[in-house]
């Protein structure tokens, strides 16, 4: 008996028990993108983006298909050989080459192929004139959207044109007392082989020390774009600290301050900050001549930065993230403009490798009161939500679990400001919320870090970025619906490996019967295809005290 | 009647014939061949079985009917096909070495000198062909169908021979061809013609005539030798007028030239065909695998074929789509069974067809007809994996129903629907047992192309036009169903497909066919997957069946859960909507916890516990029933002493809550038994108010009174009354009236005016709103007279209130013969 059964969607099952099942998995994962990897079965789904990148990384189809039949329990569906191999086949007819006098040029060893893609409406404003039958020239600045564009058609262009070496720099990595992890190295490589792409590392995993070290192999000015202010800030103290640059050779272009240096951190807001229909600070892309681009929370890339990431095929860009889910959809936009999956790493596998701390996951199950059912049940739609979200019951159940873990760095994490604001005054605890400033936010964040604040009440502001190592318990109260992403970062902010290894908590309080429960459940969905199990615990037993031996 | 008279001939010379040297007709020729040959003709030839030929005259007749010729004809293979087109140029009778010769070339060649004796062979099992080799006749309706005519080209694309084409040309232009070809001159057409013939039979010369020949000669018999051989003379350039000159070329109709037979051969080297074709193309293995892989492959596939099966007529228990009025299934409902299973719209379109063909599905032959499945179905589903498929596959070999067709079009434009009635392609068997042998001639685990497949079907049975159109279809569609139902396995033939190839060869062995279809069950039994006893339950609320299941846990699991994917393994996904489809479907939650438990190989995770528990925990707590009535009471004790009450008994009450009692009886008759046993109940609103009590009305629907029928007729009033005096009025008048004298008309009983006169008098009176008296003609000649008052004069014509008809009508100016003003009223 193998370990994988091939299904007829094209999806991978593969069973991590068995003996085979690490041989297996290295033998699928150039082509088979990683869907769930709960406790015992993972499913990969083989798609002809992962197809097409497995034939850029120089597998062929015959690898593919000898590993799907090699290792599968039952006969391989023929059609979906028959269909991996065509597929296949579609990439490479079509490549991009540098020419030596027409420069970019989209050519073709299959003739009728071009004759396909060029009929379609969209590729037409992209190139310009036929140099001959089988080849025609790009214009330079749709490298990026030809490649999207050809990718939907189905003819992936094979991308040769290279990259511009950007001005050179040195930046060194300082591993005194310190060393890249061996995850943390295979994804720099791996990146830095494939030329463009992305990371997908779990929360606290050092995702930073990843680009810092694609940053000493490519040696140039680079440019890194970051979610907030104190995200920037905590990138730049890490580059200092982790590497040969110093602090004048990095700089902030925030909304605060704009500086290039030969390596500058600029945050999405101010580049997406519109006036009078123009983005004023774009041309921070075009300032210097960088040589690596690298977008941190690439699952939050607002659309603006897309767009203009298109244009910037010729440099090297670096996607960083814990989560590619975008309730969007637009995972396939990341994929196509930033560059395929580099590297991915469960997180359950991190965990055993002890570099993030093992998590205690428990869904705490809220009974509204029957006053408080009926209030729910005749709110208006779009108030219900909002409603279950934030009744007074939480509020007990939270303070409840405060008490309990008295002494632990406990984060409160929520949605409603009003809710988060009455947390702070019961529970007597500083609020960070969208108006703190951003010196006031540093202060806080540095008093927990250094243990003399032991509670903190976020709001959303906190869901990325912030590096707080000491957090062990995040109890969350409310969130934006449903959203997936959210969940594993908010669970991320306490993953930081502890010093004596105890493992974290992470309580989602959720009123029981109503659309949080919903909610709850399509949020709690990343983590538990990534292995996490939520435990539900009744929040009356919580309160009676049946359940505080145990947690 | 040529060839009657030729298969016929005479009891007598039969007879004589008999022992002789040579038969001189198909007749006798038969009549020497033993029975079993007669069996064989019979066997290749069925249609000439029916009616029983009365003895072998009337047989070879039969035989040589054009129809039976034709028939027999196409069932040739392309290499005898060939030998028999090049009997039909040769001379007959033709000796085989000429017949050899033909096929050979002048090079000669090893291969064709080999398979010629096996194409002759079975030209004369055929009876095509009868005469001994020194003697070889083709069947004369068979040489007239392959001759080549000007409206007929040959296969082999020769033109007529010399003597047809001088046929009719004048002695004298003959004297003219042989004198330029440099043979001794003859008065006698006929010998002209055979020397003619003879110098271009002849190599050497002919060789030595052609070598003369100005520049541009070779290019346009190049042109003309591989046919078609006719040609436009578009102009008299000095090649065309040499060739023409010595009969190399000869006119053929006006401005047509022709290259005849016997010059094309020449220059052909001899060979009546470009390109004989004496052995059949060899199918190549385009792959191969291991026949275990194969086996295994095609093993799955059937058993997912029973599978797909099993599930498109589960989906239909509650009753299937409806039947389009013209037959078949709507494309939409296709669409929709194509997503239920998960499958592209062709192969949805197969799985209806082989269970349609199998006996699984039908109409139902109701009013608003619908299709669903069969009694048979359910016998079917009692049966083992193993004769299930066994089931579909021996149904899909002789089918004639081409699935492949739906969605396209028939001749007529109309689209051809799934089930429908025009899916019918009498020829899908044959290809399908004919690709099956293919195949199965090849090794253990090798597949071949479709191109390959095909080109082999096209020697062994040359079709022309659309059936060959049709025949690459239906190769195309065999090999992708043989796929589907795992008749192969990656291409290749399996054991258990093998095994229903055997036998399925000879479409009317319904033993033989059966004996196949139980060798393969034997043998697909094996191979097919183990069903399994256990899942694997995950935190994520999914569940994993690593395998077939056994049928009744993969039905109860089905309940509880929603399919995520399938194939070898089943993913199944927990959620509150399937969890309660099975509290629904009267489980428990112990039920359910202990099923998962049973059956799971890993421990149930908390969360399914928890969504099974807290789906069950509100399942249920609202409840629905219907009641007729209801009664309450605020004092629930008097509800528990009418429950007690022997004499409600026969209320059916029901106690819903301390104080509400519901009865399916009506709101009546609980009041009046409730009366009656000595309560004093009140009726209520819907809206909760009291109803005040009072015996009920019946009334009728809104109804008018009867209208009163008085003796004699009704009294006419003021406006009846005044028409009526006025019509009294106008026809008195009419008749009355003192008229003026008229001039010129004196004494006529119609007034006569001019026309200019009428006119003035007509607008006059329009002026003056007055009557006047007219004559008038109306369409049909006929003349009357009548009092008008004009309205409006226009048009010609003139819109007057005629007091004869008492209304308002048009009277044509033309039609009016003279006018008169009527006198005063005299009182």
């Amino acid at each position: 008996m193998s370990c994988l059964i091939v299904q007829s969607d094209k999806t991978l099952l593969l069973e991590v028990d068995h003996p085979q099942a690490e041989e297996c998995r290295r033998a699928i994962a150039p082509f088979a993108e990683l869907e769930r990897a709960p406790e015992h079965i993972h499913t990969y789904r083989v798609t002809p983006l992962g197809l097409w990148n497995a034939r850029a990384a120089g597998h062929d189809a015959e690898q593919v298909v000898d590993a799907l039949v090699t290792y599968s329990r039952y006969p391989v569906p023929h059609a979906l050989l028959v269909d991996v191999a065509e597929t296949m086949a579609r990439y490479g007819r079509l490549r991009l080459v540098k020419h030596p006098t027409h420069g970019l040029v989209l050519e073709t060893t299959d003739r009728p192929v071009l004759h396909e893609v060029m009929r379609s409406k969209k590729i037409h404003p992209l190139v310009g004139g036929r140099i001959d039958e089988d080849s025609v020239i790009v214009h330079p600045s749709e490298r990026g959207q030809i490649k999207q564009v050809l990718l939907k058609l189905g003819w992936p262009a094979e991308d040769f044109a290279g990259y511009v070496d950007g001005e050179a720099h040195p930046i060194e990595l300082c591993e005194d007392g310190w060393a890249l992890r061996p995850y943390q190295r295979q994804a720099v490589e791996g990146f830095w082989h494939g030329g463009s792409g992305v990371v997908v590392l779990p929360c606290g995993a050092g995702k930073t020390l990843v680009g810092a070290g694609a940053m000493a192999i490519a040696k140039s000015t680079t440019l890194i774009l970051v979610t907030n202010t104190v995200s920037a800030r905590q990138w730049k103290h890490e580059l200092v600290r982790r590497t040969s640059l110093t602090k004048d050779e990095v700089g902030e272009y925030s909304g605060t301050r704009k500086e290039i240096r030969p390596v500058t951190i600029a945050t999405y807001q101010v580049l997406t900050t519109k006036r009078k229909g123009i983005y004023p600070h774009l041309e921070l892309f075009d300032s210097r001549d960088w040589g690596l681009i690298v977008y941190d929370e690439v699952h939050l890339l607002p659309a603006p930065v897309f767009k203009f990431t298109a244009d910037l095929q010729a440099r090297r860009r670096l996607g960083l993230t814990a989560t590619l889910v975008r309730e969007d959809g637009r995972e396939s936009d990341v994929f196509s403009l930033i560059g395929p999956k580099r590297f991915d790493a469960p997180w359950k596998e991190i965990e055993t490798q002890g570099y993030i701390a093992p998590a205690d996951c428990v869904e705490v199950r809220v009974n509204l009161t029957d006053s408080e059912r009926l209030a729910y049940a005749t709110a208006e739609a779009d108030e219900k939500y909002r409603y279950c979200a934030t009744t007074d019951t939480k509020r007990r159940v939270t303070e409840a679990l405060v008490a309990r873990h008295r002494g632990d760095q406990t984060l409160v994490i929520g949605q409603y400001i009003d809710q988060l604001d009455e947390l702070g005054e019961h529970l007597d605890a500083p609020v960070i919320k969208g108006e703190t400033t951003n010196a006031q936010r540093e202060k806080l964040f540095n008093a927990f870090r250094a243990g003399e604040i032991s509670v903190l009440v976020v709001s959303k502001v906190a869901n990325f970025s912030i590096d707080l190592p000491e957090a062990t318990v995040a109890i969350q109260v409310s969130g934006t619906f449903g959203s997936r992403q959210e969940e594993a970062q908010r669970l991320g902010r306490v993953l930081r490996p502890k010093a004596d290894g105890h493992e974290a908590h992470f309580y989602s309080v959720v009123a029981r019967d109503t659309i949080d429960q919903d909610f709850a459940a399509h949020r709690q969905r990343f983590l538990a295809e990534q292995g996490y199990t939520y435990r539900i615990v009744d929040a009356d037993d919580l309160l009676a005290g049946d359940e505080l031996d145990e947690l | 009647m040529s060839d009657t008279a030729e298969a016929v001939g005479t009891a007598e010379a039969a007879e004589a014939a008999v022992g002789s040297a040579a038969p001189r007709t198909l007749a006798e020729d038969l009549r020497r061949r033993g029975d079993d040959a007669v069996a064989a003709l019979l066997r290749l030839r069925p249609d000439l079985l029916t009616p029983v030929p009365a003895d072998l005259t009337q047989l070879a007749t039969r035989a040589g009917t054009r129809a039976s010729v034709v028939r027999a004809l196409e069932r040739l293979d392309r290499f005898t096909l060939q030998a028999a087109e090049a009997l039909a140029i040769a001379p007959d009778p033709c000796p085989y070495g000429t017949l050899l010769a033909l096929l050979s070339g002048d090079d000669g060649a090893p291969d064709v000198a080999e398979a010629l004796p096996c194409a002759v062979a079975a030209l004369r099992r055929a009876a095509l062909l009868w005469g001994g080799d020194d003697r070889l006749h083709l069947v004369r309706t068979a040489r007239d169908l392959l001759t080549p005519m000007p409206t007929a080209p040959s296969a082999t694309g020769l033109g007529p021979t010399v003597a047809e084409a001088t046929a009719g040309m004048s002695p004298g232009r003959l004297q003219e061809i042989l004198a330029a070809a440099g043979l001794p001159p003859t008065h006698d057409p006929v010998s002209a013609v055979t020397a003619l013939t003879a110098l271009f039979r002849d190599r050497a010369r002919m060789s030595a005539l052609l070598a003369d020949a100005p520049e541009g000669t070779a290019a346009i018999l190049d042109k003309l030798t591989w046919g078609p051989p006719y040609g436009k003379a578009v102009s008299a350039s000095t090649p065309v007028r040499w060739l023409l000159a010595r009969g190399v070329l000869l006119p053929a109709g006006p401005g047509n030239l022709v290259l005849p037979r016997e010059a094309a051969l020449h220059l052909r080297r001899g060979l009546a065909h470009r390109k004989p074709e004496p052995l059949p193309p060899v199918v190549a293995p385009s792959a191969r695998h291991e026949a275990a892989t194969v086996n295994a492959t095609a093993a799955s596939q059937a058993f997912t074929a029973v599978q797909t099966v099993e599930e498109l007529l589960k989906s239909w228990d509650a009753g299937g789509p409806p039947v389009l009025r013209a037959g078949g299934m709507s494309v939409r409902d296709l669409k929709r069974t194509a997503i239920a299973l998960d499958v592209d719209e062709p192969v949805a379109a197969f799985w209806l067809e082989t269970a349609y063909a199998a006996g699984l599905l039908a109409s139902d032959g109701e009013a608003d007809e619908r299709y669903a499945p069969t009694p048979r179905y359910d016998e079917w589903l009692r049966l083992p994996t193993e004769e299930r498929w066994a089931a579909l596959a021996a149904a899909w070999l002789p089918a004639t129903r081409s699935p492949g067709l739906v969605g396209g079009r028939d001749a007529k434009g109309r689209a051809l629907s799934v089930l429908g009635s025009e899916l019918d392609r009498s020829f899908s068997p044959e290809v399908r047992r004919q690709v099956l042998r293919l195949l199965a001639a090849l090794d253990e685990g090798a597949s071949a192309a479709p191109e390959a497949l095909l080109a082999r079907l096209r020697w062994e049975r040359p079709l022309r036009g659309t059936a060959d159109t049709v025949r690459a279809q239906l190769v195309q569609w065999t090999l992708q169903e043989a796929e589907l139902l795992g008749v192969t396995g990656r291409g290749a033939l399996s054991a258990h497909g093998r095994a229903l190839q055997d036998t399925g060869q000879d479409p009317g062995h319904g033993a033989g066919q059966r004996q196949g279809a139980a060798e393969a069950t034997r043998r697909l039994a094996p191979l097919l997957p183990e069903q399994l006893d256990h899942i694997l339950l995950q935190a994520d609320l999914t569940a994993v069946a690593p395998g077939p299941l056994r049928t009744t846990l993969a039905e109860t699991l089905g309940v509880l859960a929603d399919i995520e994917s399938k194939g070898g393994a089943t993913v199944y996904r927990f959620t509150p909507d399937s969890v309660r489809r099975a509290l629904d479907a009267g489980r428990t939650a112990e039920e359910l916890h202990t099923f998962l438990a049973a059956h799971s190989r890993t421990p149930v995770p908390q969360p399914l516990t928890y969504l099974i528990d807290d789906v069950a925990r509100r399942h249920g707590r609202l409840r629905v029933g219907a009641a007729s009535a209801y009664l309450r009471c605020d004092d629930d004790a008097l509800l528990t002493e009418i429950l007690a009450d022997r004499r409600a008994a026969g209320l059916g009450l029901r106690r819903l809550a301390p104080t509400v009692l519901a009865t399916h009886s009506s709101p009546d008759v609980l009041l009046e038994r409730l009366r009656s046993m000595g309560f004093a109940p009140a009726a209520e609103s819907a809206d909760g108010d009291m109803l005040i009590t009072r015996p009920d009305a019946y009334r009728t629907p809104p109804r008018s009174a009867p209208v009163p029928v008085p003796e004699g007729p009704p009294v006419p009033d003021e406006t009846l009354l005044g028409a009526a005096v006025k019509a009294i009025r106008a026809g008195e008048r009419a008749a009355t009236a003192v008229r003026k004298p008229v001039p010129h008309s004196a004494g006529a009983r119609l007034p006569r005016t001019t026309s200019a006169e009428t006119l003035a008098t007509l607008q006059a009176a329009v002026l003056k709103g007055e009557a006047l008296w007219i004559g008038y003609v109306n369409a049909d000649g006929a003349a009357s007279q009548r009092v008008i008052e004009p309205v409006r004069v226009e048009g010609g014509f003139i819109t007057a209130f005629d007091h004869t008809a008492d209304k308002i009508r048009a009277f044509a100016l033309h039609r009016i013969t003279g006018v008169a003003q009527l006198a005063d009223d005299p009182t």
